[in-house]
């Protein structure tokens, strides 16, 4: 099980990344999921264009948005080596969804950028910055462009990254001080794929609820206004009013027609909605 | 029974492993470690397909040298594992496809290159012209006629077929009846280090050496002289270190066969490390059972009956040395568990299908029956308003039957099965498990408790096998005792040790009889040319098998001791003992290590008439009866069930164990805790999928699910120890049984949860995606099916 | 045979970087990952590969102080590193404890997983703060053990962390660390940032032969419609043409026309980082009278290991509006090889609903007399199939990593 020959490159600046990209190539981060797509041949580039070690390893904030860029690892996250730049509250929402994914070997050269440019849709970084608003900055070859999240994952393992475009940072919204973060994911094992992944930024306060429902085989399935899963308002009783049947509604319209499924990711998104508010995880009898 | 030493590293003794600091510093030697000089690495060209006509292989004219081919493989027989059960139907399994590949992996073709990388690149640029053909995948569609033929000449797929009924129609009038349906994946092994075997000429001996990772070096030796048509002599197998076995080591292997004729066709060492995906998706699976199990009883819980249709999933072909229809005669032999009932009716269906092979899997097929009919037990406790408990306490062999010849001439040699059951319900607090339950949860979880009993036959010996006609038939087990001039110990054993922990636990036995300190004792095993012959480390047999045989020898080496030791002592051999490690006479006492100090450096002293076999003896041994030891356990589990999501978290398991005389009780533990993390990866997360067109569908470790130690509890372990009537300290086979209860006792958990919703699982492995879709199954259409 | 030596292979680059407290100076190739060059190059063998795809934990090592899979780590993106392999650690105050936890408390039986446990031990004892039998638990679930249930191991573990707490180690919070993968330097420009050679491309191998089995039973069906504006009889019609029709599909290209409702041609899918080419033939038969239409076929990518068989059945009916147009589409597939062997099929609803919508655009345009979209191809029966191989590797993908 090793990998096919290929070419080596290993730039130290964005720009020469864009260069190397140019003409062609694979771009490598971590390498925690391109790795084993190398290894079982699956994956053959003639080229891989390493930039684990090229200026992408940043955290800054910019005003009310948190800029990590693409190489930070979720250990840096998980670890709250970012937290000067995030503050406290999002460097703590951060950390938890950091250290949930795979095994502490993976998060230590697994990457945020590299996990939003493989674009799994069960992936968590996938998902939760989905809820949280994120939006990434690409590196172009005139450039570089700004995407909202939703924008830049179109499919399942795909992105809206061009060949010779590299993810240069992800930009993460502060939520409000108001708002409620709930991120539960359905898993057979600790650090297997999740089967259902549930997101929800929920903010009484500004009567606004961003709910996401994932691993779905699909990109995220967002819903950016999600009151009408609250009765039609986001108040203060939220959790407590919370209908599963807009999002089982919103299950179907996107084509997950096996009802079993669209129970387990209900639920789960129900889970994370109460999580959101601040209660227990709340299992319910079926 | 010998009495127990006193001593702190004897039999019994909780002592800390001799092995461990090699491996702990990275300094173990397996297979992959293993360097030789001009060494070139192998692989394998295999079948994408599970069944298809190979029409042509096209290597590029530059790799031709490097390519092997089955045509290329002059002088190599097939594999084949013929049992002599009547009926039975030969497979030859081709080292490389001739003609038709017949599973996903088969092998096609050898490529040799300097480093695997390159190997792989070269098996890359051969093309393969296929013609497929229809692929039979599910076993009981491969019973039905007109399915597409794995071995187009046996006329079906039907390795063997078998039939045992004693007295059936009795039972056909209780009132209460049972049916079920139930069944397990398959599944893979999954040792984390795969096979490897790496293979040189060595010409000052004339031989070819094998370094292969294996459970059984003698078997395969014989195995690989067939094939290769050499004389055994001519090959030298040797298992180094091994990464766990769990049966998947216990199988001549084609890549042993191709690799022992590249070798001499190059004349350099080859090497073949198996990765992950060749392990999941090529070799040896196992588990796969079917049951159609019907149960009759009294109102009370009394069994009237059993009725089984049971099918194994046999594979493509049959392997060496086990065969394809060992998994499926001991079910029918096996079945009837720890319980005394009178009418029975088995019949079996050992299937080909286009899959890999099956291997016996730690626990064999107890597993599977242990999970029919526990399951089936408790749809009895239902169907008659009892307790799970009732049923087991109303059937299982009582002591005083002891020792009992089962329904199926099973001979139970000693234990007392109801005290297991009454120790596991006291220690998980079944009536406040049951309390609790009755309160409910407020997290919406439900609480269910699960039981399941077992009796394992381990060490089986010549008259069990000689029944089966397979390659490969134990006899009297050898170990070799040498006592060095300085006074250690070497021993030498045929088995071999590859987690158990025979370095230690063997020196333990040697030092009850001889007293030698544990760590002046070395083990030599794992090299033909270095240890007695045996059939290997299998069947939960070698503390009994070889742990007796080492005992006879060190206890032949005392008498011979005792013997120069009275004469150095100028006493009456009647007046002396040996006991401590010296021989202690009316007027004194002399060392182990002075006597050998004289019998090698001063032979001038020894005694006129002194036997000539000196200070090493190699002995031989059966225990008094070889029907096996019986080692049995009862598992009781809490868990949790969400409801919702079909999540499942364990809250408590014990299990209650006899294994008889235990030589090393952390040892023991090990391998129960060791068996329990394995039987719950059957229970909850393995399982070896595979799509109609045979195609199997995990290839990675991220597929097939292998328990963490986030998921596996640590259980509590209470031993009883009822000594085997029959073997050497009375000791009985232990190294399967902690992987044969847990998935009955886990399904019977969960569906003590689940019963009030009406959902009922009887597939393994119990997955979430399963009990969700049964709880919503039952609630669209509630219905009970057991009328009692 | 003459075997060839092992020498420098081509393509090998220059690395430099610190193994076990020693400077080691090495040629790899790009592709040699950080175990094979412990063990294959510097016979380091306490490493151990037990899946190389990053899940079993056996080749842990420590990357600048760090646990991480040597497997997914190539050695040459290791320039200026430090490796500690589980020989490094033979002195190593704290492995030392764990080596006796591990012997007192039988946390090994074949030892294979052990180098890798210990090394990840080592770092939970450093990290945690107190010894919580559950973060013990999942800190360890990235290290595979087969033999002991995991007893022992967890026992060691938590009282090598009770026993520094108690002596008043205080954890290590990881605070200093730099940002960024654990063993990547920019270093000293060994090896990086200037072009290699690329590898020896493989010779073009030659085509596999395929039959289109008219009868065969998918695997996977799955059925899928979408609407036009226009006339039923004018969609219809425009599925006879089959380059336009191809065209209208990406990835896929028409070869050759053999036979008359024969077409010969394949399907360049890129999937993430996976990029394949499935050639075949496909049969297309038509009924007018039904406005009904079939097409079967089957392809392999090069050396013949990955194929699939695929049908495509659709009808044209009219629409709700006037002079618009429903097709009905019912695809079945079967997918075998190592492609096919990744993840559970059935995955497939949705990628074949994007590939479907985007055929239905394409379609649309093209009807409405827009101009073709640039290189595009036929309505392949393969296509809808590697939308679903999309969404098994999504999800096989997914569970290497977690996240």
């Amino acid at each position: 099980m090793k990998p096919a020959p290929f070419a080596l490159e290993r730039p130290r600046t964005t720009a020469d990344a864009l260069a190397f990209l140019a003409a062609g190539g694979r771009v490598m981060a971590g390498g925690q999921s391109l790795g084993p797509m190398l290894n079982l041949r699956l994956a053959a580039p003639g080229r891989v264009v390493d930039v684990s070690a090229a200026d992408l390893r940043t955290a800054a904030r910019e005003g009310e948005t948190l800029v990590l860029g693409a190489c930070v690892t979720h250990a840096d996250i998980e670890d709250g080596r970012i937290a000067q730049a995030a503050g406290p509250v999002l460097a703590a929402l951060l950390a938890r969804v950091a250290g949930g994914i795979a095994y502490r070997a993976v998060r230590n050269r697994g990457t945020i950028g590299g996990s939003l440019c493989h674009a799994d849709p069960a992936a968590d970084w996938v998902n939760a910055l989905s809820a949280l608003d994120a939006s990434v900055e690409i590196a172009t070859p005139s450039g570089s462009r700004r995407l909202p999240l939703g924008d830049f994952l179109t499919g399942a393992l795909a992105t809206a990254l061009g060949p010779d475009e590299l993810l240069a940072a992800v930009r993460i919204p502060q939520p409000a001080a108001t708002a409620g973060f709930g991120y539960v994911k359905h898993c057979r094992k600790v650090g297997e794929f999740a089967h259902a992944i549930g997101a929800a930024l929920i903010d009484p306060a500004r009567g606004a609820a961003r709910l996401v429902m994932g691993a779905l085989e699909r990109p995220p399935l967002l819903i950016a206004d999600a009151r009408a899963l609250f009765g039609g308002a986001v108040d203060a009783d939220f959790a407590a009013r919370f209908d599963p049947e807009p999002a089982d509604a919103a299950l179907q319209a996107a084509g997950i027609a096996d009802p079993v499924s669209r129970h387990v990711h209900v639920e789960v998104l129900r889970r994370a909605v109460m999580q959101a508010a601040g209660l227990q995880a709340g299992r319910a009898a079926a | 029974m010998s009495p127990r030493s006193s001593s702190l590293e004897g039999v019994g003794a909780r002592l800390p492993r001799k092995e461990d600091d090699r491996l702990m510093r990275g300094r173990g030697q397996f297979v992959g470690d293993i360097k030789l000089p001009g060494m070139q690495d192998v692989a394998f060209v295999r079948s994408p397909l599970a069944h298809a006509r190979i029409r042509g292989i096209a290597i590029p004219p530059e790799d031709r040298s490097r390519v092997f081919i089955a045509a290329d493989l002059d002088g190599v027989k097939p594999i084949r594992a013929v049992s002599g059960l009547p009926g039975f139907k030969v497979s030859e399994q081709p080292v490389l496809a001739t003609g038709k590949v017949r599973q996903v992996g088969e092998l096609i073709a050898i490529c040799v290159a300097p480093t695997r990388a390159e190997a792989e690149d070269i098996a890359a640029r051969v093309t393969l012209d296929l013609e497929e053909l229809p692929a039979v995948s599910d076993m009981i569609a491969a019973r039905a006629p007109g399915a597409p033929l794995v071995h187009e000449h046996w006329g079906d797929n039907v390795f063997l077929e078998t039939l045992v009924d004693i007295d059936m129609a009795s039972a056909f009038d209780a009132p209460i009846k049972v049916s079920r349906t139930i069944s397990t994946a398959r599944q893979c092994m999954a040792p984390i280090e795969g096979r490897g075997v790496v293979v040189h000429l060595d010409h000052r001996a004339d031989q070819i050496v094998f370094h292969t990772a294996s459970q059984m070096p003698h078997i395969v030796r014989t195995g690989l002289a067939g094939c290769l048509g050499l004389d055994e002599g001519r090959i030298r197998i040797v298992s180094p270190d091994v990464g766990g076995g769990f049966g998947y080591k216990a199988i001549l292997l084609a890549e042993e066969v191709c690799l022992g004729w590249l070798a001499q066709r190059c004349g350099h060492p080859v090497r073949w490390l198996e990765d992950r995906r060749e392990h999941l998706t090529a070799n040896a699976n196992c588990r796969e059972h079917h049951y159609q199990i019907t149960l009759y009883a009294e109102r009370d819980g009394t069994l009237r009956g059993v009725d089984c249709e049971a099918t194994v999933d046999s594979g493509a072909y049959s392997a060496y040395p086990f065969s394809a229809c060992l998994e499926a005669a001991q079910v029918a032999s096996i079945l009837p568990g720890p319980y005394d009932f009178p009418a029975y009716r088995c019949r079996t269906w050992s299937v080909a299908t286009n899959k890999c092979p099956i291997l016996p899997y730690r626990g064999v097929a107890r597993t599977g029956v242990c999970f029919a009919l526990e399951l089936a037990l408790d749809a009895v406790a239902a169907a008659a308003g009892l307790a799970p408990e009732e049923v087991r306490r109303k059937n299982l062999v009582r002591p005083a039957q002891m020792p009992f010849d089962n329904i199926t001439n099973k001979h139970f040699d000693s234990g007392d099965y109801p005290q297991a059951l009454e120790r596991a319900l006291t220690a998980i607090n079944a009536d406040g498990v049951r309390a609790r339950q009755a309160r409910g949860e407020e997290d919406g979880r439900r609480i269910g408790l699960g039981l399941s009993i077992y009796c394992e036959q381990a060490a089986h010996g010549t008259s069990v096998y000689s029944g089966w006609g397979i390659p490969m038939v134990p006899g009297f087990e050898q170990a070799g005792a040498r006592l060095t001039p300085d006074g250690g110990l070497e021993l030498r054993i045929g088995a071999h040790s590859h987690g158990q922990g025979l370095e230690t636990t063997l020196a333990q036995v040697a030092h009850e009889i001889l007293g030698v300190p544990v760590a002046r004792t070395r083990l030599v095993h794992g090299d033909t040319a270095m240890t007695p012959y045996s059939t290997g480390s299998w069947g939960s047999r070698v503390m009994v098998m070889a742990g007796g045989a080492v005992a006879t020898a060190c206890t032949e080496l005392a008498e011979r001791a005792r013997r120069i030791g009275a004469h150095l002592l100028q006493a009456d051999l009647a007046d002396v003992r040996f006991a401590d490690g010296r021989v202690t006479g009316p007027s004194g006492d002399v060392s182990l290590a002075q006597i050998a100090h004289v019998w090698y450096r001063r032979p001038q002293d020894l005694p006129a008439g002194v036997d000539a076999g000196g200070l090493e003896v190699t002995a031989g041994y059966k225990p008094v009866r070889d029907s096996g030891t019986f080692s049995y356990a009862a598992h009781a589990v809490v868990l949790a069930v969400d409801p919702a999501l079909g999540e499942v978290e364990i809250l408590d398991y014990v299990i209650v164990e006899d294994g008889g005389t235990l030589v090393n009780p952390m040892v023991v533990d090990g391998q129960i805790y060791g068996g329990l993390a394995q039987g719950l990866g059957t229970a909850l997360y393995e399982e070896m999928a595979f799509d109609a067109a045979g195609q199997p569908l995990a290839s990675t470790l991220a597929d097939y699910l292998l328990p963490g130690a986030a998921e596996v509890p640590a259980p509590r372990i209470d031993h009883m120890e009822t000594p085997s009537p029959y073997t050497r300290f009375g000791v009985k086979g232990i190294g399967e049984g902690g992987a044969i209860a847990p998935p009955a006792a886990v399904a019977n958990a969960i569906n003590d949860a689940l019963r009030p919703l009406g959902a009922e699982m009887l597939h393994s492995p119990v997955t979430p995606r399963r009990i969700v879709e049964a709880i919503l199954a039952a609630r669209a259409a509630p219905s009970r099916r057991d009328a009692a | 045979m003459n075997a060839p030596l092992r020498q420098v292979p081509e393509g090998a680059v220059a690395v430099a970087l610190t193994v076990n407290g020693r400077p080691v100076a090495a040629q790899v190739e790009p592709r040699t990952h950080l175990a094979d060059f412990v063990r294959e190059d510097l016979n380091l063998t306490g490493t151990h590969l037990g899946c190389e795809h990053g899940v079993c934990g056996a080749c842990t090592v420590l990357l600048d102080g760090e646990p991480a899979r040597a497997c997914l780590a190539f050695a040459a993106t290791c320039g200026g590193a430090c490796v500690t392999t589980i020989e490094g650690l033979d002195g190593d105050e704290v492995a030392g404890e764990l080596r006796a936890a591990f012997n007192r408390e039988h946390a090994l039986q074949c030892g294979f997983c052990t180098p890798g446990m210990l090394v990840s031990a080592r770092d939970l004892v450093l990290r945690l703060p107190e010894a919580d039998e559950r973060r013990v638990r999942l800190g360890l679930s990235g290290n595979l053990c087969r033999c002991t249930g995991y007893v022992g191991i967890v026992r060691a573990v938590m009282s090598v962390i009770a026993d520094r707490r108690a002596r008043g180690i205080a954890p290590q919070d990881g605070a200093a660390r730099a940002l960024g993968p654990v063993g990547a330097h920019a270093g000293d420009g060994v090896g990086e940032g200037k072009a290699v050679s690329a590898p020896p491309t493989a010779a073009a191998l030659p085509p596999v032969a395929v039959e289109v089995v008219e009868d065969f039973i998918p695997a996977h069906t799955f059925a899928q419609s979408f609407s036009l504006a226009q006339p039923p009889d004018a969609v219809f019609a425009a599925f006879a043409d089959v380059r336009a029709v191809a065209a209208c599909l990406p990835g896929a290209f028409v070869e050759a026309e053999p036979a008359p409702g024969t077409v010969a041609g394949g399907l360049k899918v890129q999937i993430g980082p996976v990029a394949a080419t499935f050639r075949g033939q496909a049969r297309i038969t038509r009924d007018p009278a039904t406005r009904t239409g079939r097409i079967v076929g089957a392809g392999a990518d090069v050396g013949g290991r990955s194929s699939t068989q695929g049908e495509v059945r659709y009808r044209v009916r009219p629409g709700q509006d006037p002079g618009s147009a429903v097709v009905e589409l019912t695809v079945g597939y079967t997918l075998k090889g190592p492609l096919a062997q990744f993840g559970r099929p059935g995955l497939v609803r949705d990628i074949a609903g994007r590939l479907t919508a985007l055929f239905a655009a394409n379609l649309e345009a093209r009807l409405a007399g827009a101009p073709a979209p640039a290189a595009a191809p036929p309505l392949n029966p393969f296509a809808l199939a590697l939308g679903a191989l999309a969404a098994r590797l999504a999800r096989w993908r997914a569970r290497l990593t977690g996240g």
